[in-house]
């Protein structure tokens, strides 16, 4: 199966990896996993007193897809209110990484991290 | 007639590979392509049917995974669908300190000791899971249906990190 280019480019260049302090109130942490391919995925947020995030990692363990949409998602997050993060659709993750429909599951991961990331700001603050 | 009972088995989780392995071959003797050279195309035709379902019983009863599947289809459980995401921070915060693990191990020192303990953490906690999921496919209840549902979700994990220290064993002795 072919990857797009964009899964490659955001493979071999991951954007934001890394980890948070996940005790630190101001970071959300979403962890969620995919039981058809074994995929964990761990997206974490940096997020103002304002509620804008301000900063996003990730930690992803899986195929390309799968590291390709946590990288994206980081990116697209900064800079939104949570509210606005919390509307980002997979679709939209898939349409952008042009992934094919068996690959679908993996945006739905990354959209899946976001929402559990949210989840655990609201359960802190 | 559901695959269980093609094989003549009841519909229990706990079966004897072996056995099951010598019904295959015996049940698939029965509608080998030479016994129907000489009949009708129509009995050609159910015979090589019948293999390919003695063949589709015989790969989801012998891995325990789908097998275990099977058995919650047959008592009509509602499994989450394969694509849904499983959201158990604990049981996945363990998974990523695993894969954490298997990545470390190409690093180490001792890289035979590393592949030894890694085999053994798997096993073991994989072997907690298999355990838990015999007894809760024993009751046919509800909750203990969809306890093993759960369970046979978190077990395509360790599956997954099975896959994954293979594959690193592999390339370190290519």
């Amino acid at each position: 199966m072919a990857y797009s280019e964009k899964v490659i480019d955001h493979y071999e260049n991951p954007r934001n990896v890394g980890s948070f302090d996940k005790n630190d109130p101001s970071i959300a942490t979403g962890m969620v996993g995919a039981p058809a391919c074994g995929d964990v995925m761990k997206l974490q947020l940096k997020i103002d007193e304002n509620g804008i995030i301000e900063d996003a990692k990730f930690k992803t363990y899986g195929c390309g897809s799968a590291i390709a949409s946590s990288s994206l998602v980081t990116e697209w997050v900064k800079g939104k209110s949570i509210d606005e993060a919390s509307e980002i659709k997979n679709t939209a993750i898939a349409e952008e990484l042009a992934l094919p429909p068996v690959k679908i599951h993996c945006s739905i991961l990354a959209e899946d991290a976001i929402k559990a990331a949210i989840e655990d700001y609201k359960a802190k603050n | 007639m559901n695959y269980f009972q093609l094989f003549g088995l009841e519909a229990e989780f706990t079966l004897d590979l072996a056995e099951l392995s010598a019904t295959y071959q015996a049940l698939q003797k029965t509608v080998h392509p030479d016994r129907f050279a000489h009949s009708s195309a129509q009995q050609q035709l159910l015979a090589v049917q019948k293999s390919a379902e003695i063949n589709d019983a015989f790969q989801t009863l012998k891995q325990p995974i789908s097998r275990g599947e099977y058995l919650l289809k047959l008592r009509n459980t509602d499994l989450p669908a394969e694509q849904e995401t499983l959201g158990d921070v604990g049981f996945l915060m363990e998974q990523m300190e695993l894969r954490e693990m298997l990545a470390d191990i190409e690093h180490a020192s001792d890289v035979d000791a590393e592949l030894f303990a890694a085999q053994e953490t798997i096993d073991v906690q994989s072997q907690h899971l298999w355990q838990q999921l015999e007894e809760k496919l024993l009751v046919a209840d509800q909750a203990n249906n969809l306890s093993a549902g759960e369970l046979l979700r978190k077990l395509k994990f360790y599956l997954k990190l099975q896959v994954e220290l293979d594959r690193i064993e592999d390339s370190l002795f290519d």
